[in-house]
């Protein structure tokens, strides 16, 4: 960059110390308690971090997370993506509509929804109702505390995060692409197929991901809609802090999930980008 | 090909519609259920009284903790709008390399785990013996509510604030709180309000943090909401739920009217 163009930034930019608040903020309750972390799961030349890798439990809590973030994943991708190509072939009242039905649940709490599928699932709940009345069972089925609630739970609470990234990409598409596809003569399912699908990839591998990293830190759901065979990874940290009282593992465990999370997130870079094919 | 575009379209709402009603569903019966007459939530409920509300309203320990909640959202929400608003417009229509790694580090509270953030917040509070006290939950707090704040922000300064507004304001003489205080605030201010808003009902919700952080004068109403779900489902639950339910209808009016606003702008 030529020497003029920076100087003309600087007559544009705002001051920098307005970034003095959030670094303060974050140095203070981000960096370092990761420090602290650190120093806990590294004492004795990583004696915490190789107990935590041995134990029974680790192995538990993260093939629980693993299996039950999966299963979020693909079926809030599915779903989010049914509701995404929904709000962007609605007309604009419609699509008011459709954002205020996505938005409201993504703005309640998860707990207040938590506890609204515990009473919904509940033996006496309104899905057993359902299923008695229509004659599909004949008794109520245990549907409160197994994996099945954990799954439901955590599919509601992430469908949003997925509608998201699956629009933006859906939005950024020419119109004219379409067109010119069926004016070629491509029939409407080819033009879904060759044409919108490609060009969505992106932002549907970005809401796997995104739903992915966000599903991998449930805490809440397990507790309140799972059996306590369903343990998260979360859930054995509180585990360590409350009940064990082993501050170093669970700083070791926290380290785990951080590098975990990282890898996660420098693979989302390293993918293509949203918008890279359309009008962006 | 229009009713086969019209097919089409009914089989995608119709499509939809179980998914709608999937995401709607929970909320739809938080307040009923709290109208039971009944001790414990049933279904079909035994309509219709008030008694839960008067239970959770009458029982101190509910009503402390709801207070407690509000006055940590508020701390929150404050804590919030200052770092967030300020990285906002530090960034604006600014371009250095690392930009994007700057935005990602302020929007890292979002997806890093809340367990982390709860147990480091623990071991660095504990040193400075403020564990138990509603000040560190309100801190943490403020550092969750902060990318909420950014984006919103964020938003309102890309529609309503060209950075040639600044450049002609201090050519004109205008000093730099000048321009901030002139230029830059009423264009913000719409965002500051969302984002405010959103930053409360973060706080106000959250729960791993207030669990790891927790006193026992400072149990949040969300806690306390978390620790007697895990015993019973009772309507009392369900009516202090309905605050929250009234909580998120609110966010979404305000993310409503501030999306109208930026649309008109």
């Amino acid at each position: 960059m030529a020497a003029h163009t920076i100087r003309t930034f600087a007559v544009l930019r705002s001051p920098a110390w307005l970034l003095l608040p959030v670094g303060l903020l974050y140095g203070a309750l981000a960096l370092l308690p990761i420090g602290v972390i650190l120093r806990l799961g590294l004492t004795d030349g990583g004696a915490p971090l190789r107990s935590v890798l041995r134990s029974p439990l680790l192995l538990r809590a993260a093939e629980n997370t693993v299996v039950i973030s999966l299963l979020t994943t693909i079926f809030a991708v599915l779903l989010g993506a049914l509701l995404a190509v929904a709000v962007w072939r609605a007309g604009p009242a419609l699509r008011s509509l459709l954002w205020a039905c996505i938005l409201l649940p993504f703005w309640t709490g998860v707990l207040i929804k938590n506890f609204a599928w515990a009473s919904l699932l509940q033996d006496n709940g309104v899905v057993n109702a359902l299923l008695l009345g229509l004659g599909l069972t004949d008794h109520p089925l245990t549907l409160l505390h197994t994996r099945f609630a954990v799954i439901v739970g955590m599919v509601h609470y992430v469908l949003p995060y997925a509608v998201f990234p699956i629009f933006t990409a859906l939005r950024a598409i020419d119109p004219l692409l379409e067109r010119a596809a069926r004016s070629l003569g491509a029939a409407p399912r080819w033009v879904v197929w060759w044409v919108i699908l490609p060009l969505i990839v992106p932002g549907i591998s970005n809401a796997a991901l995104l739903v992915f990293i966000v599903s991998c830190g449930f805490f809440i759901t397990p507790v309140i809609l799972g059996a306590p065979s369903d343990m998260m990874i979360a859930n054995l940290i509180d585990y360590y802090v409350h009940d064990v009282v082993d501050f170093d593992a669970a700083g070791a465990l926290s380290l785990l999930i951080l590098a975990a999370i990282a890898g996660l997130i420098v693979a989302q870079q390293v993918l293509p980008r949203e918008g890279q094919h359309g009008a962006a | 090909m229009a009713r086969r575009d019209a097919v089409g379209r009914l089989a995608l709402y119709g499509a939809c519609a179980p998914v709608l009603a999937f995401l709607l569903l929970p909320s739809l019966v938080i307040v009923p259920m709290a109208l039971t007459k009944g001790q414990m939530i049933q279904f079909p409920p035994i309509w219709i009284s008030v008694h839960s509300f008067t239970d959770y309203l009458g029982d101190p320990q509910w009503f402390d903790s709801t207070v407690l909640s509000f006055q940590v959202a508020a701390l929150a929400v404050a804590i919030g709008c200052v770092t967030g608003s300020a990285a906002a417009v530090a960034l604006h229509g600014r371009r250095f390399p690392g930009k994007g790694l700057v935005t990602g580090a302020i929007m890292a509270p979002i997806v890093v785990p809340l367990v982390v953030f709860a147990l480091g917040g623990y071991l660095v509070f504990a040193r400075l013996h403020m564990v138990g006290g509603w000040v560190a939950i309100g801190l943490l707090h403020g550092m969750l509510v902060t990318p909420y704040v950014f984006i919103s922000v964020q938003t309102s300064l890309q529609a309503a604030l060209n950075p040639l507004l600044v450049r002609s304001a201090r050519s004109l003489g205008a000093g730099r709180l000048s321009v901030l205080r002139h230029v830059v605030w009423p264009a913000i201010r719409p965002g500051v309000l969302a984002g405010g808003v959103l930053g409360f009902a973060v706080s106000f919700d959250e729960v791993v943090v207030a669990l790891f952080l927790q006193g026992p004068q400072t149990v949040t109403l969300p806690v306390r909401m978390f620790t007697a779900i895990q015993f019973e489902l009772t309507p009392k639950v369900a009516a202090s739920a309905s605050l929250f339910l009234a909580l998120s209808v609110l966010v979404l009016l305000a993310q409503g009217v501030a999306m109208r606003r930026r649309g008109a702008a």
